[in-house]
């Protein structure tokens, strides 16, 4: 069993720690995660994505921050995310990625692909006990 | 679309990389910042911030690797920085880099023009439609041992009534006409065929039309077709020529079509491109009607196949036919001739006497390439021995083994891709020059030319050379390790006892591989000694030969030389003005096939010898020729028995003639002069015995020949031989003019010395002579570089241990010897092991020898020889080295 925490900034301060079992994520589903964190939250930049994983996943999806780059660079090569330099609230300088209409598009098409693969797996699944 | 999309931008981000890079920094930093401040808000101190923040973060190296590796194409990125690399090491390295590229570009160069010369001659598809189920039809006697003996007419109308065999058949009668216009007769080549000739080939004209079944007719139509050259050099490029009506032999034609610059008829020919196509039904006027069986008078035929039929097939329907024709015709075809039937490929028949020479020569510029590779190969393991030291760096520092071989193998094609490049640009440069190298009658020669597939190859060979010279040495460096090459490199950098022996293999390899190549040069030079030294059967000095066209017009009432006394007054006229002509001391005449080394002896006449005791059926068969009296003292040619001819043998004499050697050794086998010889349905006396006349090339050996004198027998081809003239310039305009005031109809042609024709006849063994000549000496360069190089370097090696040796009182001879050693063993190995593999691939080319064995003693004693020299002269410059060590200085060293 897993204790819910008290809120993600925890997570920082507990990162080495025990070797909890995690989700190995798919390929490809990070992409999709991104895209729908973007879609929800409007243009953020990498560092609070990547917050905002941990936190809805609730510490089951963990992940090291740096490996969300090479799927931001693969969304933005295929033109479905748009990165632009902007100040935080702070004052601090961070990129700020937003969705665009292509990755809305995208978005769409890659939703429905994964509810009919997970709906299948569910089925074959359930069969099988 | 978005994968194109993402192509795109991986690329761009390959090339704007530092862009990329420093963007990728920037977010990076900006991100560690957010996450700091987020742990500074909570309360953590800012050292402890800074750190929680990495940890948070994770590997930043690995984070930036990661985004790289997407981002860009890796292995591209990779390729480019070894790129950039070996263009830099190369260019520090000058020198190695010069002779790499020279002798790499030696190499390919020499195997692209070759290949370019074999790939247009005999790769590339003829330039006609489904070349594939074009064939040339050849009588044979395979009992008379003859081959191509010509083709009856009614045999090929047999063929063509045959249409489960051929969709279409032509016969092919190649011709000299006489063209008049222009105020002059000039010869001309013409081709005369069936009508749907073209039809076969499935060619178009540039202008006008080609004839086709539609001019059908019994004898010659009046539809000629002209070549391009004939047009514009008669008729200026007149579009205005079609419908012209032209004299050809007093015949009218008229002009209805003019073929594209490129065509040319794929086949044989008399003396030049074909330049006038007339068509014919060959059964009637000039032809005899009816056809006569016996009477071979078609020299050839071209069918193009029923689609669907193989070669095989057809070929085999055919000899049913060829028994068939045998059993309803026992009198034409007596069974002990076995008269058959051939059928070859039309581009086999065209190039096939060619093929043995250019796959020598593309075996031997193989066998070059192949030593060039081996050449650098050992330079650069010499270079590598010079480099442990960085490349031991690079592998501490944590490059791959993979990573190093690939980043020489890059070094190493780089090197053979730029000698492809350069072996390109030279040989483009220089075109014109190498054709005019090449013996003019080499088949299809106008077509080489430079195409992809040359292209791809000279692409694939630069590749597989520079992988062949590369991946060993590369392999080879990049094995050490890297602790005992820091080690060693300090004093200055060593090669391992691995390296030596591995360059000492690769130069007893060289060794071994110029031993091959000398000796295929040295089997044809002394086969070209050997064809030097043959007796043409003439005195070629001061002789000049002229040939004149009797025009033969379709109508016999038109023809002034049909009968012999006709024949003989227009040969004695020209025979006397002719000697008036200055410096001219002698002359004589001959007719139809008398003139030397123009493969006179294809026209071969059936003959019998009556009392013989050999079966009457047994049919023989010769070369035969006309001449005047005067021919064999003006040839010198040599009478072994009997007489010549005399004046008085004319047609109100008896029927005489006079044999050659070869036909006497063959038939009359020591029997008397005066035997009776049966040919034409005529008897005649043989009354004399002459020398060989060569009637092809020097080495092929020499037709039997029967001559007859040119006053007994009309002849509408005749020659003028002439002695007395330095050389042929100026003597056309002259002969040309003594002939034509004897009858402005005449034209002469083919006005040159006898020994320019000797040197023409020489011209592929020439040729081929030379090429290999030039690879042989390459080869012998190569292995002496390659084998000087081992020396040097295994003496500056040895310094320490001479210096020892001497110090402990060697004397300098001792020294001499032992410096020697390694070096002759390497180079007795390497002509030990290259003998005996030349005794196999020489064996490969006896097709092209003349006199000799493929082991010829001489070739084999001298070339190991020579080689041995050569080997022991660089090593010895080297080892002389070895005794000039001052013991002192070496010892500090």
């Amino acid at each position: 069993m897993k204790k819910r925490e008290t809120g993600f900034r925890e997570d920082f301060t507990r990162l080495s720690s025990e070797g909890k079992s995690r989700i190995q994520v798919l390929q490809g589903t990070l992409d999709l995660i991104v895209l729908r964190t973007l879609e929800n939250m409007g243009p953020q930049h990498a560092y609070r994505i990547a917050a905002r994983l941990e936190q809805i996943s609730e510490d089951l999806l963990k992940l090291n921050q740096g490996t969300l780059y090479p799927a931001l660079v693969r969304l933005e090569q295929q033109g479905w995310i748009k990165g632009k330099w902007d100040k935080t609230e702070n004052g601090r300088e961070a990129k700020y990625y937003a969705i665009t209409k292509a990755g809305m598009k995208a978005l769409g098409v890659e939703t429905e692909r994964w509810r009919q693969l997970s709906g299948l797996v569910e089925k074959l699944l359930g069969q099988e006990s | 679309m978005r994968h194109v999309r993402r192509w795109f931008a991986k690329l761009n981000s390959l090339i704007r990389r530092g862009h990329a890079d420093s963007e990728l920094n920037r977010e990076v930093s900006a991100h560690l910042a957010l996450l700091e401040d987020e742990f500074e808000r909570r309360g953590i101190p800012a050292e402890e911030a800074r750190f929680r923040a990495l940890r948070a973060y994770g590997s930043v190296e690995q984070a930036k690797q990661l985004q790289r590796e997407e981002r860009s194409v890796l292995w591209l990125e990779q390729s480019l920085q070894d790129l950039r690399y070996a263009f830099r090491s190369l260019l520090k390295t000058p020198g190695f880099t010069a002779v790499a590229l020279v002798t790499l570009a030696l190499g390919i160069g020499a195997n692209i023009a070759i290949f370019t010369v074999v790939n247009a001659v005999l790769l590339r598809p003829l330039p006609f439609q489904h070349p594939e189920s074009m064939v040339r039809i050849f009588d044979d006697l395979n009992g008379a041992a003859a081959k191509d003996i010509g083709m009856s007419i009614p045999e090929f109308l047999d063929l063509r009534a045959r249409s489960e065999i051929f969709e279409r058949v032509s016969a092919l009668v190649p011709a000299s006409t006489a063209l008049r216009g222009g105020g002059r007769t000039d010869r001309i080549e013409m081709l005369g065929t069936s009508f749907d000739y073209f039809q076969i080939l499935g060619v178009n004209p540039e202008l006008g039309r080609v004839y086709g079944p539609a001019d059908a007719a019994p004898g010659f139509t009046e539809a000629v077709v002209i070549s391009d050259g004939l047009w514009h050099r008669q008729f200026g490029g007149d579009p205005g020529v079609l419908g012209r009506r032209i004299l050809v032999d007093e015949d009218g034609y008229t002009i209805v079509g003019v073929m594209p610059p490129g065509f040319r008829n794929p086949g044989q020919t008399l003396a030049g491109d074909v330049e006038l196509w007339a068509a014919a039904g060959f059964i009637g006027d000039p032809f005899p009607s009816p056809p006569v069986r016996a009477v071979r008078l078609l020299p050839g035929a071209m069918a193009r196949l029923k689609p669907g039929l193989t070669i095989q097939q057809a070929q085999q329907r055919l000899d049913a036919m060829a028994a068939q024709l045998t059993q309803t015709y026992p009198k034409e075809y007596p069974a002990a001739s076995r008269w058959s039937l051939r059928l070859e490929p039309v581009g086999d028949s065209l190039t096939g006497n060619v093929r043995p020479t250019l796959m020598v020569l593309l075996a031997a510029v193989g066998f070059v390439l192949l030593m060039v590779a081996v050449n650098m190969a050992s330079l650069l393991v010499a270079r590598s021995s010079g480099r442990m030291r960085e490349l031991a760096i690079r592998q501490a520092l944590g490059a791959s083994r993979a990573r190093l071989i690939r980043q020489l193998l890059t070094e190493s094609l780089l090197l053979s891709l730029a000698g492809g490049v350069a072996a390109i640009l030279v040989l483009t440069l220089t075109k014109g020059s190498l054709l005019a190298l090449m013996p003019a009658d080499l088949p299809r020669l106008s077509e080489v030319h430079f195409d992809a597939r040359v292209l791809a190859l000279a692409g694939l060979l630069s590749l597989v050379t520079g992988i062949l010279f590369g991946l060993t040495p590369a392999l080879n460096a990049s094995a050490n390790d890297p602790n005992n090459d820091l080690k060693e490199g300090t004093r200055g950098g060593t090669a391992s006892l691995r390296q030596n022996r591995f360059r000492s293999a690769l130069v007893a390899t060289e060794i071994a591989l110029s031993v091959v190549l000398l000796s295929g040069a040295g089997l044809l030079l002394h086969s070209f000694w050997n064809t030097l030294r043959v007796n043409p059967g003439f005195d070629a000095k001061r002789l000049m030969v002229a040939r004149i066209w009797v025009p033969f017009p379709n109508n016999p009432a038109a023809n002034p030389y049909l009968t012999a006394p006709a024949t003989a007054r227009l040969s004695h006229e020209i025979m006397r003005r002719v000697r008036t002509l200055p410096g001219i001391e002698e002359a004589a005449m001959g007719g139809n096939n008398s003139v030397p080394l123009v493969y006179n002896a294809a026209n071969r006449i059936a003959f019998t010898l009556p009392d013989q005791t050999d079966s009457p059926q047994k049919q023989h068969t010769s070369a035969i020729a006309q001449v005047t009296p005067e021919f064999f003292q003006v040839l010198r040619t040599p009478l072994l028995r009997g007489r010549f001819f005399t004046e008085a043998d004319t047609d109100q004499g008896k029927a005489v003639v006079v044999v050659n050697e070869s036909f006497a050794n063959q038939y009359l086998r020591g029997r008397d002069l005066g035997q009776r010889v049966n040919f034409g349905g005529a008897e005649s006396e043989i009354v004399g015995v002459a020398g060989n006349i060569r009637d092809d090339g020097l080495d092929s050996p020499v037709a039997p020949r029967i001559y007859r004198p040119l006053y007994q027998v009309p002849a509408n081809e005749l020659a003028i031989f002439l002695r007395g003239a330095a050389d042929s310039s100026g003597l056309q305009q002259a002969v040309t003019g003594v002939v034509q005031s004897v009858d402005p109809n005449l034209p002469v042609y083919g006005v040159r010395s006898m020994r320019e024709m000797l040197a023409t006849s020489l011209a592929r063994r020439r040729f081929s002579l030379s090429l290999m000549a030039v690879f042989g000496a390459m080869a012998l360069f190569l292995a002496s570089i390659g084998i000087y190089g081992v020396m040097a370097y295994a003496v500056s090696q040895r310094a320490q241990e001479f210096s020892i040796r001497m110090a402990l009182g060697a004397r300098p001879s001792d020294i001499l010897l032992i410096a020697l050693r390694p070096g002759a063993i390497l180079t007795l190995a390497g002509v030990l092991v290259g003998v005996l593999a030349a005794q196999g691939a020489t064996r490969l080319m006896s097709s092209l020898l003349f006199g000799v064995s493929p082991a010829d003693p001489v070739t084999f004693i001298v070339v190991p020889l020579a080689l041995a020299v050569a080997a022991l002269i660089a090593c010895w410059i080297p080892a002389r080295r070895a005794i000039r060590v001052q013991p002192v200085a070496a010892l500090r060293a």
